[in-house]
């Protein structure tokens, strides 16, 4: 049974639909943010357990160490990109979240989309 | 080996360059900044058009990056679809670039300027990068870069619905990027590789089949949330009408067109030789999900009463168009694919840019307000008319030409359906266009709207918009200079 | 209702998943795809090819160069996004609710923040240099550096941290990152490669080790400096107050 050995997969997907529950479902913007980064946190772990071998070492060539007991570096360098990347993303996430609640007052987004059907409603009339 | 296998890195790099320097020049001469954002996107455009020729229509340039040997370093790979891409890219931001040196100061508040042009320059370089990479977790790269910039472009503005716009592009677009990285993954685990060319090799021999069709699956969902394909489509209508106009014009112009074209990528470059088979399933659904966007935005572009709103619904419609192109997995359709994105580009960027000058000229948005509109504007108005019957699909312009390949592709590939679904997609065209265009010129306009003597917008917007609109006649009439390149880089890639 | 359609779309979702993963090879297998095909060139050359022991580093700098070029540029369009949103702070004096806040630090705090702000600094410097070593790298020290500006700026208050590291000052080295990325390009394009290659094929074969060396150094440098100044940006974009909402001291 596969499934058993990839349990740290089974983690991550769980960590992914965790993360995805909370960006469709929770009201709150910074929730759904949270929740976001729940979802990169998961990738990430796919990606680091990916490059796993078993009784793996650091690739690091320093002392003899052996290449073959090496884990894989690839993930471990995409994932430095991929981390960069899920902290602009927030940056740039949350300031939207100052100017939203600078100009709204609120965090709900059922506020925020409520304000946007009567604006709808008013430009209509 | 010439001097101009270097052309493609130093199009994407250049204006990268460009645009990080710019808040120095921002800093120093503020005024200088918009003069300067051109330079780099024109020394790109120049580069990708010294490059016409020496790519062949069934070929590529292969750049390594660092000289490492493709599986193991990056590889630039443009060919003929993707050089294409390049120029249509280059020229659509020039233009919606000198547009917007008039129009965005309406718009955007002057400490914001420099970063509203460094953005602009991001997302035309990542634009560069993203349609030429060989790589697929470059791609990713690439794509964030346009995701980012793209998010905070329609931010840009500063007012309630422009921020509520975009925070809601970015909560459908952050989860489809997470989505493509995860897919990335996937294929890397059962490939060991990241080169397309490469992966494609290996996906053919590859025993796991259910992980390459979840990571396709995976790969469609999320660069069709950038794409804005049917069911993915909400953040699109109040993202694209939000927006300042040129950027309007280039989301609605270029980057669903550029996220389509990352589709054509995975699905013939990565998974097509090998694979067909298995993700057959995946692109029929696509074709159905395409031909219910073709309807959906034709009858949604229909019932709107602003301008803007009205032009981002036929976007959607439009973008159902090339994908129908694309799961008619034959030459024609592929070549009509791409020459639909040539086309569409032109004519939405000039409607978008058209809604613009309306917007400057009197603050007008919506619809009825355009009624007799031709008296003060008449030079727009024409413009306007030019790139409607573009996006109709009328005889002398590029949206007959488009829309006549993609027929033949789907009548090939024996899709009757999706034939009856692209005409009755025209026809609706037809609807929302013509009404538009009967306001402008046949009905009287309302008490004081508009003055009855020509009164333009200023020639730096009203050149672009008269390039564009040529363009779309020009490609109309001399379709016979790429239409057989197209196809053969076409049948080469599949 | 919503909720519950939710929950049907993801654990449908969750299950295509689990079922992928279940058919995956299996985790820590010495012969799985991804150990036979492009690793083995990587672990064994690295240290040559890229004159790096630590590989990660290797494939981040070298191998895969022009992905890092692209992420220096994403965390670049991160600030000018939130610039874009923002605003960026006027010249002379600006101020964040920690400098109006009327219970000022403790002089405990204060004391360590003083105290530890050279050291966290020592060690960024050490983890950037050390980069093709050890563990560590440009961002992770870039980071670091961050981190120490972002304990200070919450200690002090904007306007102490703004007057240490100025506008002008971050300005010009906030793009650091890629303009060291494309002049170290087009150097290797001068000298007879590719963009990005490191290992000038028109010089002499024995400087070239050395010339790879200092040519990842000074990118890690860039790269360290690049995105220290970034965040700082960022954070002081984010902290600033509108004039018009704080109130006047």
């Amino acid at each position: 049974m596969r499934l058993l050995h990839n349990y740290h997969y089974i983690g991550a997907v769980i960590l992914f639909c965790i993360g995805l529950y909370t960006v469709i479902v929770r009201r709150n913007i910074i929730k759904k943010l949270i929740g976001l980064n729940i979802m990169e946190t998961a990738v990430f772990f796919f990606y680091i357990s990916l490059g796993y071998v078993d009784n793996g070492i650091a690739p690091i060539r320093v002392g003899g160490a052996d290449p073959s007991k090496m884990v894989n570096p690839i993930p471990q360098a995409l994932i430095l990109t991929g981390i960069v990347v899920a902290v602009s993303v927030t940056a740039l996430a949350l300031s939207l979240v100052i100017l939203l609640y600078r100009q709204f007052g609120t965090l709900d987004v059922d506020h925020l989309m409520r304000d946007e059907a009567e604006e709808a409603k008013e430009a209509g009339e | 080996m010439g001097a101009y296998r270097h052309f493609p890195v130093l199009m994407i790099t250049i204006p990268m360059l460009g645009a990080v320097l710019l808040p120095f020049l921002g800093y120093l001469r503020k005024r200088w900044v918009a003069t300067a954002t051109l330079l780099p996107l024109a020394v790109s455009a120049v580069l990708g058009l010294l490059l016409i020729g020496r790519i062949p229509a069934d070929g590529y340039l292969s750049y390594e990056l660092g000289s490492w040997p493709p599986p193991f370093g990056i590889e630039i790979r443009v060919d003929y679809l993707g050089l294409f891409m390049m120029l249509i890219v280059c020229g659509i931001s020039l233009l919606a670039l000198v547009f917007s040196m008039r129009y965005i100061e309406r718009e955007v508040e002057g400490p914001k300027l420099t970063a509203f042009y460094v953005l602009f320059l991001l997302l035309s370089a990542a634009m560069l990068g993203f349609t030429a990479t060989g790589d697929i977790f470059n791609l990713f790269v690439f794509m964030e870069i346009l995701a980012l910039s793209s998010y905070a472009l329609v931010a840009v503005a500063g007012n309630r619905n422009a921020v509520r716009a975009a925070f809601k592009y970015l909560l459908m677009g952050a989860p489809s990027s997470i989505m493509v990285l995860l897919a990335i993954g996937f294929l890397y685990s059962v490939t060991g590789s990241l080169n397309m060319a490469d992966l494609s090799t290996r996906i053919a021999e590859s025993s796991y089949s259910e992980v390459l069709i979840v990571a396709y699956i995976l790969f469609v969902i999320g660069f069709g949330v950038k794409a804005a394909l049917f069911p993915m489509h909400m953040w699109l209508p109040d993202a694209h009408s939000i927006a300042p106009s040129p950027v309007s014009a280039m989301l609605s112009g270029l980057l669903v067109e550029v996220s389509a074209f990352a589709i054509i990528r995975v699905t013939f470059s990565v998974f097509g030789s090998g694979a067909e088979n298995l993700i057959g399933g995946t692109v029929d659904a696509l074709g159905i999900f395409a031909a219910a966007a073709v309807l959906f935005g034709g009858i949604m572009a229909i019932i709107q009463k602003d301008l803007k709103m009205m032009i981002a619904y036929s976007t959607i419609s439009h973008i159902g168009y090339i994908f129908l192109g694309i799961t008619a997995f034959t030459a024609e359709g592929l070549a009509g694919a791409m020459y639909h994105v040539l086309d569409h580009g032109l004519a939405k960027a000039c409607l978008f840019l058209c809604a613009g000058s309306f917007i400057y000229v009197k603050g007008y948005r919506r619809i009825d307000d355009l009624k007799g509109a031709w008296r003060q504007m008449p030079w727009t108005c024409f413009a306007f008319a030019v790139a409607s019957i573009s996006v109709i699909g009328v005889p002398p312009t590029a949206g007959f030409i488009s829309k006549w390949y993609l027929i033949l592709g789907n009548i090939e590939a024996g899709n009757y359906f999706y034939v009856f679904v692209l005409l009755s997609g025209s026809i609706l065209a037809a609807v929302y266009c013509f009404r538009v265009i009967y306001y402008m010129f046949f009905q009287p306009p309302k008490e004081g709207a508009w003055e009855s003597r020509t009164n333009e917008a200023s020639p730096s917007m009203l050149a672009p918009i008269w390039i564009l609109s040529f363009g779309t006649l020009f490609f109309g009439v001399f379709s016979y200079l790429l239409i057989p390149s197209l196809l053969k880089a076409a049948a080469f890639l599949l | 209702m919503k909720k519950i359609i939710s929950l049907l779309f993801i654990s449908a979702l969750g299950v295509l998943l689990l079922f992928v993963v279940a058919s995956m090879p299996r985790m820590g297998d010495p012969e799985s795809p991804t150990r036979e095909h492009v690793i083995p060139r990587y672990l064994e050359n690295a240290e040559e090819e890229t004159n790096s022991p630590n590989v990660i580093t290797g494939i981040i700098l070298n191998y895969r160069g022009y992905d890092t070029s692209g992420e220096v540029t994403v965390i670049f369009c991160a600030l000018a996004c939130v610039l874009a949103i923002l605003g960026r702070e006027k010249r002379g004096r600006i101020h964040s609710y920690v400098d109006r806040s009327p219970v000022p630090a403790s002089p405990v705090v204060k004391t360590m923040v003083r105290f530890l702000a050279p050291f966290i600094i020592l060690f960024s410097v050490y983890t950037i240099l050390h980069g093709e070593i050890s563990p560590g790298g440009g961002f992770q020290g870039g980071a670091i550096v961050g981190a120490s500006i972002i304990i200070f700026t919450t200690i002090f208050g904007l306007w102490e941290a703004s007057r240490r590291i100025p506008q002008k000052f971050r300005v010009p080295l906030e793009g650091s990152a890629f303009i060291i990325f494309f002049i170290v390009g087009i150097l290797g394009i001068v000298g007879g490669g590719n963009f990005l290659t490191y290992a000038w094929p028109n010089i002499a074969n024995n400087l070239q080790p050395s010339v790879v060396l200092w040519l990842t150094i000074i990118v890690e440098i860039g790269i360290g400096l690049g995105g220290a100044m970034v965040l700082i940006s960022i954070l002081f974009a984010m902290m600033r107050e509108e004039e018009a909402i704080a109130p006047t001291a």
